[in-house]
């Protein structure tokens, strides 16, 4: 647990940085500091591991205040991973993962395993060969998950990064914060995380840590921070869109019709038109013995003769129970039918997204929004 | 130039006996000069030490403007009233230690101060101490530089170092004197030849070295 007490920064040219901020992050969680650029997100982050002194307050890291260990037997036990990145230049990307453990004189047999386990964790595969690759030698999206991997190395209980996926192209950020949030879901760690974006801070964060001009502003979770926001800076910075970036909170599973209606395409059309003329529907999902989805019936498809499979419009898009709900969306769009199914890992249908739902669960949502 | 051929094949003890020598007096110059800058350019590269850094530079950057003669003029006097031996090996290798500062210096400096402030952040946000981000990250990137100011270094001292002739420090110089005086063109040709000689391969050889000591890392960046 990280504990900020009425923490203050005031740089040697007289600028305050950080004005008492007091902040708690539990064990494993998420915290994002996120604010307008200048506005003391670094400098906060950086007092946690001693790289810039505090000027006043205290800073305890498991109820130990951070001033009563050695700065580097502190900053070895707290992952540290920057935008710039700082790999180093001169050494294979496994020496670079293996620094810390170095320094803390791991036996080399273990260093080799977990270097190759992280290299695993982060997707460059095959590990023995990236591990040979110097930095030069790898894209700016590689080179940021070495830099995540290295502030992995020897399984730090803390996690401190700032902007690690600010400086890489749209998509590959995308993908890094994805890949990112399925590490943080198995490795657990408790993780300050500094960034100017938004989305990115609802995306990723359990709680929110809003900062304006040095001075800590709200601390919430991000579906309160977007529900509620305490002031018109807080409203100003979230955005206007907040009605959209709230689905991206939300999950198909909490608002899909489970166990909807289908048909099974073995079944011959007849009995698929009168299924469909009872439920007073134009489509219906076509499953296999299995409950496997398979495609759409479309009424307009129907023929007095034959079975569903014949007629039958196979699926161009899928979601999982796991979908944010911001990319359902979009995927409904895509869609032929206007409705998205949902199925598990083996393919079988889990239920359906019908835009009436998400029509309901916006209107909540302004609902939320108007009071707040 | 047959002349010259003929006194080599007469007397090539001679020649090579010169050309140690003025390897020994290089080599030991060189040597000395290359701890001392590599010292002074690290220190001067610390936080505060700015000021110094410029004072370091400007003093260096004076020395290498003092015309060797001149040089050996200052320090000769400078010897004797220090009670030492005022000419030869002593007078001509200091000489050379204070010629080969600036170049070592400048670059450890420079490229010290070069290394990517992030690649120094990352290493003491991981908990390295001051030492160990000098000896494993700032040495070995700075390194190529540094050797490229030693090549540099060595190449001005070779030429400098056959005028120490003149004050009696022996090597490659003294043929060339020596022919000067008694208008012994073998001699003259001899001397320079094996100088010229002697520069080219003291250059050629530190940039292998130089390239060996390059970190693999850097030649791929380089590459691309
Ligand atoms: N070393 C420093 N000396 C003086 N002022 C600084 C220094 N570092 C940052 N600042 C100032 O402190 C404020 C907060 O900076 P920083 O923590 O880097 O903000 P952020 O990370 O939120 O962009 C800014 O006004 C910045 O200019
Ligand atoms: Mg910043």
């Amino acid at each position: 647990m990280i504990r900020l007490e009425e923490v203050t920064k005031v740089y040697p040219d007289g600028t305050e940085a950080v004005r008492g901020v007091t902040l708690q992050v539990a064990k494993g969680e998420f915290c994002v500091l996120l604010g307008p650029s200048g506005c003391g997100k670094t400098t906060t982050l950086k007092m946690i591991n001693r790289l810039i002194p505090l000027s006043s307050g205290r800073i305890t890291v498991d109820g130990v205040d951070i001033y009563k260990v050695d700065p580097n037997d502190l900053r070895r036990g707290i992952g540290y991973a920057i935008q710039e990145i700082g790999l180093f230049p001169h050494m294979t990307v496994g020496e670079n993962i293996a620094t810390v453990p170095r320094l803390l004189r791991w036996p080399k047999e273990r260093i080799r395993r977990r270097v190759e386990e992280l290299l695993e964790l982060v997707g460059l595969v095959p590990p023995e060969e990236f591990s040979k690759k110097y930095p030069a030698e790898l894209s700016g999206g590689q080179r940021q998950r070495v830099g995540v991997a290295r502030a992995l190395g020897a399984d730090p209980p803390i996690l401190l990064m700032d902007e690690p996926f600010g400086a890489i192209d749209p998509i590959t950020r995308e993908r890094l914060q994805d890949e990112f949030l399925r590490i943080q879901a198995e490795i657990k760690k408790t993780i300050v995380f500094v960034t100017h974006d938004i989305n990115e801070a609802v995306k990723l964060g359990d709680r929110i840590a809003l900062m304006r001009e040095g001075r800590l502003v709200q601390y919430a979770t991000p579906a309160e921070l977007l529900a509620h926001p305490k002031d018109g800076f807080v409203r100003d910075f979230v955005g206007a869109d907040r009605t959209l970036k709230a689905l991206r909170l939300l999950r198909v599973r909490e608002v899909m019709e489970e166990k909807p209606p289908t048909v099974e395409a073995s079944k011959p059309l007849a009995e698929a038109r009168e299924r469909l003329e009872r439920l007073g529907v134009n489509f219906l999902p076509v499953v296999d013995r299995e409950g496997r989805f398979l495609g759409w019936l479309n009424r307009t498809n129907l023929r007095p003769e034959g079975r569903v499979a014949e007629v039958m419009t196979p699926y161009s898009v899928l979601a999982t129970p796991d979908t944010p709900l911001n990319e359902a969306l979009s995927l409904m769009f895509e869609s032929a039918v206007g409705n998205l199914a949902v199925v598990d890992g083996e393919g079988r249908l889990r239920g359906l997204l019908t835009f009436r739902r998400l029509h309901e669960v916006l209107r909540e949502s302004y609902r939320e929004e108007g009071q707040g | 130039m047959a002349e010259a051929w003929q006194f080599l094949l007469r007397r090539p003890d001679l020649l090579s006996g010169w050309t140690l020598q003025h390897l020994y007096i290089i080599l030991v110059a060189n040597g000395i000069s290359l701890i001392i800058a590599v010292a002074l350019g690290i220190w001067i590269t610390g936080r505060g030490r700015e000021k110094i850094a410029d004072v370091v530079l400007y003093l260096s950057d004076i020395i290498m403007t003092i015309p060797s003669l001149a040089m050996f003029g200052f320090l000769m006097p400078l010897f004797a009233a220090l009670g030492l031996k005022s000419y030869g090996f002593g007078v001509a290798v200091t000489a050379l230690v204070l010629y080969g500062l600036l170049p070592v210096i400048r670059n450890t400096y420079t490229a010290i101060k070069e290394v990517d402030p992030a690649v120094v952040e990352a290493g003491r946000g991981m908990g390295m101490s001051e030492l160990q981000i000098l000896t494993r990250i700032k040495l070995p990137l700075a390194t190529p530089v540094i050797m490229a100011g030693l090549r540099n270094a060595v190449v001005i001292n070779i030429g400098i170092a056959a005028i120490a002739a003149m004050i009696g420090a022996g090597g490659l110089g003294v043929p060339i004197f020596r022919g000067l005086r008694n208008l012994r063109m073998d001699l003259i040709i001899t001397g320079a030849v094996a100088l010229t000689l002697l520069a080219w391969a003291a250059d050629g050889l530190l940039g292998l070295l130089e390239r060996w000591l390059t970190p693999e890392g850097l030649k791929r960046a380089r590459k691309r």
